[in-house]
């Protein structure tokens, strides 16, 4: 458990040292997945070989957009439910991932450096909830 | 294979439940006025129709398994016949057309019922269905939060960028296509909003506005279709499937649609519809340009923005001057949502795929009234849906 607390999902990512993504690459056709896959997706690749991989660190903002409303469940928040921004990050260890960032949308603009970090999602019976977000750079 | 016709279609006009329009009426009601509407109007009788291909609900009817068809044959009359019930989310109603379609064209039914009905729970749509940590859309969700609009959102967000796409050229899309729907019976929404109205609509997802995208809505649709040969008997002028195709997304599509994909080398587009359409031009040997008319899926303005382009109607960021244009009017040269769209229909979500199908009958018919394509000879009717599922039908006259 990190000062953020519990993971929302438990064993999708770590933050023991800085965060980090857990996922897989397979080494026949260096495709990234995350979350981790038992067998490659790319119908051109010859033969599956699946590593575990790690995901994190810089990217850029591909996109950004706003969850202006509270979604629906499964998602699970705070209340009063507080806005925040979804940014869509190309890592440069070669992902697109969507996730939320930790800053307000006067930080966010197609193009921004950012970190994954491991953050406070929601609270439920006194216990903290983590997911991964953005921080801008 | 054998040629197939439309040749009866139905519509409930859509609403939302507790209006005057849908009130309390169950899914299966709405379904059976479509289909008394779409029987009358191929002049047949339910002891006519040899199969029915249905599109599964995940909200409402179906006993909880998405048995939609078989409520309709329980309600019409249970004369024993082959019910086929298909889940494709959106996309499943263009699903249940393609299936019937082949049905007929492959000559093992002669007259076939295809039908879509829904009646939607409020607000945002839940997008997954279980709580379940090996499933992509679970995860999305609780981990991040990011429903349908916030989807749509990041790609009317990047268009900006690309583009130098404006707020106000997008909130002009939904305002033509409130145009459109006046005097559209069987539409939720059947007046005009200024650009002013949709620019104060407050934001669901930044930069999309509650007036750019389309609500859930209760509906129901069907078409009946046959053999052309069997049309030839019901109707001197029917209106003939000149294709229909189906796709699922490629590996290679980078949108963010789950959680994470490989970064692409270049520009990204929707594969899964990208697919079906040029499916389906090919196999009604037309192209983009040859096309009267389009009715495609605009769960925000967005997409009659970017789907034009996406398919070859047009080129890379040219929508906004076609639509300031007025090109994409019924009157225009690239008319897209004669009907109105989503934005004035409100998505009751597997009906959308036949409610489009009876949009183009009505349109090659020439019973459109005031949004009426001027001579309309061929129409395009697409839909896409959750898991990467997308349809696409050409029919003309």
């Amino acid at each position: 458990m990190s000062e953020h607390g519990k993971a929302c999902v438990p064993g999708l990512f770590t933050d023991d040292n800085g965060a980090r993504l857990l996922g897989t690459r397979c080494s026949t056709c260096n495709t990234p997945y995350f979350p981790k896959v038992t067998r490659c997706h790319n119908p051109r690749c010859s033969e599956s070989r699946l590593v575990d991989a790690s995901f994190g660190g810089r990217g850029t903002i591909w996109s950004y957009s706003v969850a202006d409303f509270a979604p629906p469940p499964p998602h699970k928040h705070d209340k009063p439910f507080k806005p925040y921004v979804i940014a869509v990050v190309d890592l440069d260890e070669g992902l697109r991932i969507v996730g939320q960032m930790v800053d307000g949308l006067d930080q966010a603009s197609v193009g921004a450096p950012v970190t994954l970090v491991i953050d406070t999602l929601y609270h439920e019976d006194g216990q903290a909830y983590s997911t991964w977000k953005f921080k801008r750079i | 294979m054998q040629d197939v016709a439309v040749v009866g279609v139905g519509l409930h006009r859509f609403g939302k439940t507790g209006d005057d329009v849908v009130g309390n009426k169950s899914v299966t009601e709405l379904c059976r006025i479509a289909v008394e509407r779409a029987l009358k109007d191929a002049g047949v009788s339910w002891r006519d129709i040899q199969a029915v291909s249905a599109a599964s609900s995940r909200f409402s009817g179906g006993k909880g398994w998405g048995l939609n068809g078989n409520d309709v044959v329980e309600e019409m009359g249970s004369t024993g016949i082959p019910v086929y019930n298909l889940s494709a989310g959106c996309a499943a109603g263009g699903n249940a057309f393609n299936v019937g379609y082949s049905l007929v064209a492959g000559g093992v039914y002669d007259m076939v019922l295809v039908v879509g009905g829904e009646v939607m729970p409020k607000g945002m749509i839940q997008t997954s269905g279980v709580e379940e940590a090996t499933d992509p859309e679970f995860l999305r969700q609780r981990c991040v939060g990011m429903p349908g609009p916030s989807f749509w959102a990041t790609l009317a967000r990047r268009r900006m960028h690309d583009y130098g796409t404006t707020e106000e050229q997008m909130a002009r899309v939904t305002v033509k296509a409130r145009k459109c729907s006046v005097g559209n019976p069987y539409a939720r929404f059947q007046k005009e909003v200024s650009l002013e109205d949709v620019l104060k609509s407050p934001y669901v997802s930044n930069p999309l506005r509650l007036f750019e995208i389309c609500p859930v809505s209760n509906g129901a649709a069907a078409a009946v279709i046959c053999s052309a040969k069997r049309a030839r008997q019901l109707t001197r002028q029917p209106v003939l499937v000149a294709s229909s195709a189906v796709a699922t997304i490629g590996f290679d599509d980078a949108l963010p649609r789950s959680l994470a994909v490989p970064v692409p080398n270049g520009p990204s587009r929707h594969t899964e519809v990208y697919a079906a359409v040029t499916r389906a031009f090919e196999a009604a040997g037309v192209g983009p340009r040859d096309l009267s008319f389009v009715e495609l899926q605009d769960n925000t303005c967005y997409y009659e923005l970017a789907f034009p382009e996406e398919w070859g109607l047009c080129q890379p960021g040219e929508a906004e001057r076609l639509h300031a244009a007025g090109e994409t009017l019924p009157t225009g040269r690239m008319p897209v949502n004669p009907s109105g769209g989503f934005v004035s229909f409100g998505e009751a979500t597997t009906a959308m795929g036949v409610f489009q199908i009876c949009e183009l009958t009505w349109q090659l018919r020439g019973e459109s009234g005031a949004r009426q394509v001027p001579g309309a000879k061929l129409g395009l009717a697409q839909t896409n849906g959750l898991g990467g599922n997308a349809t696409a039908a050409i029919l003309k006259r």
